[in-house]
């Protein structure tokens, strides 16, 4: 598994940013990203010349959209069609999605919880959502120093309910970054789990990095790489996998599940710094948290155990004190649990 | 002229896409769009805090509202935002999803304002959108005119 280093929600003066697309990936690559999604308000123009900006820069351009539409904006990826967002209505907007899914893109919600119109127009995700199978993520974190914000909070706890519901959605991160102004908050990065290793071919990391995402192989972080495996009856699942119920033979008990937690802080080097302490490293699930230690800022893997019964789904977090405040700074997406699922 | 229309709207045509079409009698080299609408910001400081103060009460969470409200200066200015995309008889050209109130934008073969998509402008039915995103004041007016060139590197200041 190759974790690509992705900013997944951009804009360039093809909609209201005020950088070119040169000037976004020079300023990505310099930030350590492998890969941007170029997702400028409905419009895919920005993508023009985008090769020659991947060979400039060394980075992978995703091409996307942000349908800015009047309730809600939607985050296409993948697709290099053009899909009218205009058509988009209030109790609809799973037309617009399917058509997305049939140019084989994925779609996101961004910022749901953003203040909407006329302060922030159509910001607010007020679209009728009938089935949530048909949403691939939720963009759970947005901005710089995500983690303690209350919209931010809001749509982590969406994705969560969704979650819990059964519903196997992916999460991400996206900075929605008009302009190469620095900061001293914390930027997030999305990690995309590839396959194999890192492919040569630009158009072929663009396609892994969707399909990633499309299967919930997606990391989130301000700092260091979270990943987790889960071990169950000497099989090895991965993010975004689905961990088969137990056998129901007592000769074949499991004794639970065991989380293989790994943390690595010397990703992306001397581009982000945490004060020196104990993070606190948890495996949370629909059951509530599975398990917890306390870990330091090193490379390492942790074996946890996670209680067997009722389980849909686990991801791993870690804590800590970011700017003298209490934050979630790195999570997983899900492992899903078949347990959980009766016998549907 | 291909267009020349001078149109007013108001908050309760808010969140409406209004389409004025046109014809291209044949290929042409090069299209321009002036685009622009007045006012951009909402003056009204009254008017401006009961849409704000609505709008926190709409959207922010129950904990918050109180908070927000306090500081409810923090969202001026209000703003009209009114947007253009564009389409040609075979398909979308792009949007110029910006907040500027006035934009003079040119589509042609070898290149195009940011935002909309350069090729070839082929004779048939085009549609110029405008996406009235947001009206704040009262009456916002605008005037939207398309023409057409034969000069592809002709410049308009």
């Amino acid at each position: 598994m190759y974790w690509l280093a992705s900013e997944l929600h951009t804009h360039t003066d093809h909609s209201d940013g005020k950088q070119t697309l040169s000037e976004l990936a020079e300023g990505a690559a310099k930030l350590g990203f492998e890969c941007i999604a170029l997702t400028d308000h409905n419009t895919l123009s920005g993508l023009d010349g985008r090769e020659n900006v991947e060979r400039e820069w060394g980075l992978t351009i995703i091409p996307g959209m942000e349908w800015t539409t009047f309730y809600g904006h939607m985050l296409t990826l993948g697709l290099q069609d053009f899909v009218d967002w205009r058509t988009a209505e209030l109790s609809n907007i799973h037309k617009g999605i399917s058509e997305v899914h049939r140019k084989a893109g994925l779609v996101g919600l961004a910022h749901p919880y953003r203040i909407g119109s006329p302060i922030c127009t159509g910001c607010h995700w007020e679209y009728e959502i009938r089935n949530w199978n048909d949403i691939d993520y939720i963009e759970v974190w947005s901005g710089t120093f995500p983690s303690i914000k209350t919209d931010n909070l809001r749509a982590f706890s969406l994705w969560t309910d969704r979650l819990n519901e059964g519903y196997r959605i992916a999460a991400t991160s996206g900075r929605d970054w008009h302009a190469q102004v620095a900061t001293e908050e914390p930027v997030s990065v999305t990690y995309l789990g590839l396959r194999a290793d890192k492919p040569q071919e630009r158009n072929q990391i663009s396609q892994d990095a969707v399909d990633a995402l499309s299967h919930g192989r997606s990391v989130v972080t301000i700092g260091p790489l979270l990943t987790m495996e889960v071990e169950s009856a000497n099989s090895w699942f991965g993010i975004g996998d689905n961990v088969p119920a137990p056998s129901s033979d007592p000769d074949e008990s499991i004794d639970g599940y065991w989380g293989h937690v790994k943390t690595v802080f010397s990703v992306r080097q001397g581009l982000w710094e945490l004060p020196e302490q104990n993070f606190t490293l948890k495996i949370v699930g629909n059951t509530g948290t599975a398990a917890e230690r306390s870990v330091g800022a090193a490379d390492e893997v942790y074996r946890m155990n996670i209680p067997e019964g009722g389980l849909l789904w686990a991801r791993a977090e870690l804590w800590g004190t970011v700017h003298g405040v209490r934050a979630l700074i790195a999570f997983t997406n899900a492992i899903y649990f078949n347990e959980g699922r009766g016998t549907e | 002229m291909l267009l020349d229309i001078r149109g007013q709207v108001t908050p309760d045509d808010s969140r409406q896409h209004v389409v004025y079409r046109f014809q291209l009698d044949r290929l042409t080299a090069k299209i321009w769009i002036r685009f622009n609408y007045s006012p951009k910001v909402l003056e009204d400081n009254e008017r401006a805090k009961s849409l704000i103060i609505a709008g926190i009460d709409l959207y922010s969470a129950p904990e918050q509202k109180q908070l927000l409200k306090d500081a409810w200066e923090r969202y001026q200015p209000l703003t009209n935002l009114i947007t253009v995309s564009v389409d040609d008889p075979e398909g979308n050209r792009g949007a110029c999803h910006r907040h500027d109130p006035e934009q003079l934008l040119f589509l042609a073969e070898r290149d195009s304002s940011p935002g909309l998509t350069k090729g070839k402008l082929v004779a048939g039915v085009w549609s110029v959108t405008l996406s009235l995103h947001s009206i704040v004041s009262e009456q916002c007016s605008y005037h939207l005119q398309v023409w057409a060139s034969e000069e592809e590197t002709e410049c308009i200041g």
